[in-house]
């Protein structure tokens, strides 16, 4: 074991912290946000800098690199709340797409997507799934030889606003919540049926709501097999949700040195706030959550490579302790700010919507720990 | 002791359940059960509706023209009509400056308000907050200078809110620059006086409530000074005690527990009700016994009121009524699921009243804004870490 990043993960960091600190701090945001959380020349960049093959393997383009690189990055992107759809695309689409085994379809749309050419989304979550993965109604009925129809609604397609296509999970058989069944479909924005709705989001990043009605797709849209998409899912997901629970720790982390600067420079009753004990400690607790947290995540990297099921149990733990830290730790941000805290212009309230809505996507800290119950529950009988 | 309730008191509810169901027009019922920010106006016309029926200002005694409730009636009443969707009345007017003009201000000073709040045909605006005066209110430094029968005030508050609908400010001013305390008095200020600039800020849930407002050379009448100049600190005092008494917010927190019940039992996780879930109703209950231990609190507190008890029990409900307001809150945002990330503009707000609202449930508009916004329930009215501080010196003597 060893904590201490490598030399080209030190850079990596730095150089991320960097340009994103100068062109994409909360005070750039205004303009991205009126333009669906997108800047063309941002992504750009993303892509020069390597991020968006940063973790794909060399023969598509990528440059090597594990979770590891994610959660770096996606740390950064939380210090600055980062409204740029980098975790739908690079991250949840493009493992999905390396861990369907579809190898034609990954060599196909990956060097495209690590030169910010393609813009590919994970169409999969749906109203009533919250958390669980193999919940699945959208249908695909089969339309004569190769054919199939599409039917359903996706909710909360995060990035999917600007996504040029769309990786669409359908069920071709069993009931809602079975692992087999699910199969994954490359749709077209364009393709006749679907319908986005663009939805702004609290933290101001942007979702697509799609309605697929009827949607037409053929046999060669399909990735990977028909009725074994949910591996492929599911390691795309471990992947989203790593990289989700680092960039809580970089919100956290953001959020509490904001607020040990303000609590050294504001006074009150001929003081500083620092010097009151009782917020001492509450910033010493806010720390306590945060380096846990950050465990949490060292942890849940070290199963990455290890059976779905213990990676499962490591990623749980972690959404559970990073969505109980998160609420305290901007929370408590807002509090020990006072008014000037639950101000929209001001950036700490912002870290508090962000940790929000990181705290119920991808299953909520009670689905996870929920999970977790139903393990302890195998383990006592 | 003795927890038996007076069947008068169950006769009252019922009667106040009838007046509601005649009274209470449905669509501010309807626009009041949604987290956004309320409107004045239908504040203004509860307030008439109430005030028709001789039960307006359900906290006053009779000989100041309000109904002369028992406590547990005021208790009641508040708790049905909020459970109905009946807006709030008037806080700032019925709890706040209204029982200090009638407790100190001059009879002309009576005569002038206290009929009017009455029929809702005042609001009120509350400046004691300043940039650099939020907890340590006393440091305040906006100044009042006599000048013949004017007082002419420059300075700046902040957070004060719903000044923009207000008709007159009750403000602290520094009449003596060089006393602390001493030197702050109470003023009444119209709020369209010359020289008053209104700046918004537009809260976390992106609603608009509050205010910084800029006073340069204002003037006002000496015959709004409130009782006596030096003493609005002792008059602010009392002020705060009577909006801290309230501060448990029972009935609000009551309303949003029930609100999270039907959204339990409406929203579904991978195929059954959020509800059947063991562990979301376990902490649905926990959040129950907690607001029960609020109830009774606050009634304890009601009926204490009279004998002047020592507990600090003002702080003591804010600290709890507060919190429990935001748990409560976290837990209606996790019933919506992916809907509790979307933003939901108030329709409220647009001319039509009406807006192509994203998808979702339809009890999931306001929401996530009453939820953002409520992160203030610990910093308004005195940081709970205040409050905390108000109990170990007062009643713990530590
Ligand atoms: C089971 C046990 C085994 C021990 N073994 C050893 C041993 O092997 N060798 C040894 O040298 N000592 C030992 N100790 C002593 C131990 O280190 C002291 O009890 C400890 O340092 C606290 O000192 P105190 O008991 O005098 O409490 P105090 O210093 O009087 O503190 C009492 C309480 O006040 C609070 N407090 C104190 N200071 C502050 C502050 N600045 N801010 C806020 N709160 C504060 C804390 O809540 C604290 O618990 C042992 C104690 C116990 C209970
Ligand atoms: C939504 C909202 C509505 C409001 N409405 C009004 C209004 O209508 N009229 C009006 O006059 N004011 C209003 N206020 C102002 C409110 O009363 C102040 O915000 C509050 O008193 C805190 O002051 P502050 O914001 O300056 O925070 P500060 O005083 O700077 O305090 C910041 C934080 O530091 C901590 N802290 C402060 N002092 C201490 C201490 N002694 N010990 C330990 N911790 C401490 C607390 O956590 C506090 O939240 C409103 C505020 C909000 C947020």
């Amino acid at each position: 074991m060893d904590f201490q990043l490598t030399q080209e993960q030190q850079m990596l960091k730095d150089s991320a912290r960097r340009f994103l600190e100068d062109n994409c701090a909360f005070e750039a945001r205004g303009s991205v946000i009126g333009n669906g959380g997108f800047d063309v020349g941002h992504w750009n960049t993303f892509a020069e800098l390597g991020w968006l093959g940063m973790s794909l393997p060399e023969e598509y383009g990528g440059l090597g690199g594990s979770a590891i690189e994610t959660a770096l990055l996606m740390e950064e992107f939380g210090r600055v709340l980062c409204i740029e759809p980098y975790w739908a695309v690079a991250v949840l689409a493009a493992q999905t797409i390396v861990a369907s085994g579809d190898q034609d379809k990954a060599g196909s749309i990956l060097p495209a997507l690590v030169a910010g050419e393609a813009c590919p989304v994970v169409a999969h979550g749906e109203p009533d799934a919250r958390g669980m993965l193999s919940y699945v109604t959208t249908s695909a009925v089969p339309a004569g030889p190769g054919n199939w129809t599409l039917k359903g609604n996706k909710s909360m397609v995060i990035g999917g606003n600007v996504a040029d296509r769309f990786i669409v999970s359908a069920r071709t058989s069993g009931a809602p919540s079975d692992q087999t069944g699910i199969t994954l479909f490359l749709v077209d924005r364009s393709v006749p049926g679907v319908k986005l709705h663009d939805v702004r989001l609290i933290d101001n990043r942007w979702c697509a709501d799609i309605d697929l009605a009827d949607v037409q797709v053929a046999e060669a849209d399909v990735l990977g097999t028909v009725g074994g998409g949910y591996a492929a899912l599911d390691t795309g997901h471990a992947h989203a949700t790593v990289g989700l629970c680092a960039e809580a720790v970089g919100v956290m982390e953001k959020a509490l040195w904001i607020t040990r600067d303000y609590l050294k420079t504001r006074k009150q009753f001929g003081v500083t706030l620092s010097s009151f004990q009782a917020l001492q400690h509450r910033m010493s607790e806010m720390l306590i959550e945060l380096e846990l947290s950050r465990g949490m995540v060292h942890k849940a990297l070290s199963t990455m490579n290890a059976s779905p099921e213990v990676r499962q149990l490591a990623l749980s733990a972690a959404k559970v302790h990073v969505g109980r830290s998160g609420k305290f730790v901007c929370g408590q941000s807002i509090q020990l700010h006072g008014g000037i805290g639950v101000t929209e212009e001001y950036v700490i309230g912002h870290h508090f919507k962000r940790m929000t809505t990181i705290e119920y996507a991808l299953g909520s800290s009670h689905f996870h720990l929920e999970q977790l119950a139903a393990m302890e529950r195998k383990r006592v009988a | 002791m003795n927890f038996d309730i007076d069947p008068a008191d169950v006769a009252f509810r019922e009667e106040v359940r009838a007046f509601l169901r005649e009274s209470l027009p449905a669509d501010i019922a309807e626009r009041n059960k949604r987290g956004f920010h309320f409107l004045r106006d239908d504040m203004r016309e509860w307030t008439k509706i109430l005030n028709r029926k001789g039960w307006s200002g359900p906290n006053w005694p009779s000989e100041w023209g309000g109904p002369g409730w028992s406590p547990v009636r005021q208790f009641i009443f508040e708790d049905e009509c909020f459970m109905a969707g009946a807006p709030w009345i008037d806080t700032a007017g019925f709890k706040m400056i209204g029982p200090v003009i009638m407790s100190f201000g001059s009879e002309e000073m009576k005569r002038e308000f206290g009929p009017r709040i009455l029929n809702g045909d005042v609001f009120w605006g509350q400046g004691f907050s300043e940039p650099n005066a939020g907890s340590d209110l006393g440091s305040l430094t906006t100044r009042a200078v006599r000048e013949g029968d004017e007082y002419v005030i420059n300075g700046r508050k902040i957070w004060t809110s719903y000044v923009e609908s207000a008709d007159v400010i009750f403000m602290l001013v520094k009449t003596d620059p060089e006393a602390k305390q001493r030197g702050i008095s109470m003023l009444l200020v119209d709020k369209n006086a010359p020289g008053i600039t209104i700046r918004p800020i537009i809260d976390i849930g992106e609603g608009y409530s509050l205010n910084e407002v800029f006073f340069d050379d204002v003037r006002t009448p000496v015959k709004y000074l409130v009782g006596e100049e030096g003493k609005g600190w002792s008059y602010a005092k009392h002020l705060l005690d009577l909006e801290r008494a309230f501060s448990a917010e029972w009935p609000r927190n009551k309303r949003n527990l029930e609100q999270l019940r039907a959204m339990a039992g409406r929203a579904r996780a991978g195929g059954e009700r959020l509800i059947d879930s063991p562990g979301f109703a376990a902490r649905l209950a926990q959040l129950d016994v907690d607001l029960q231990a609020l109830e009774w609190l606050t009634l304890r507190a009601l009926y204490e009121r009279k004998g002047g008890n020592t507990l600090p029990v003002g702080s003591l409900l804010k600290v709890r009524g507060s919190e429990l307001l935001q748990k409560i809150g976290e837990m209606q945002v996790e019933a919506l699921g992916d809907y509790g990330a979307y933003f939901y503009d108030d329709p409220h707000a647009t001319p039509a009243g009406d807006m192509n609202w994203p998808p979702g449930p339809d009890y999931a508009p306001g929401v996530v804004a009453d939820y953002m916004y409520r992160r203030a329930t610990t910093v308004y009215g005195g940081a709970n870490e205040v409050q905390r501080t108000i109990i170990a010196r007062s009643f713990l003597e530590l």
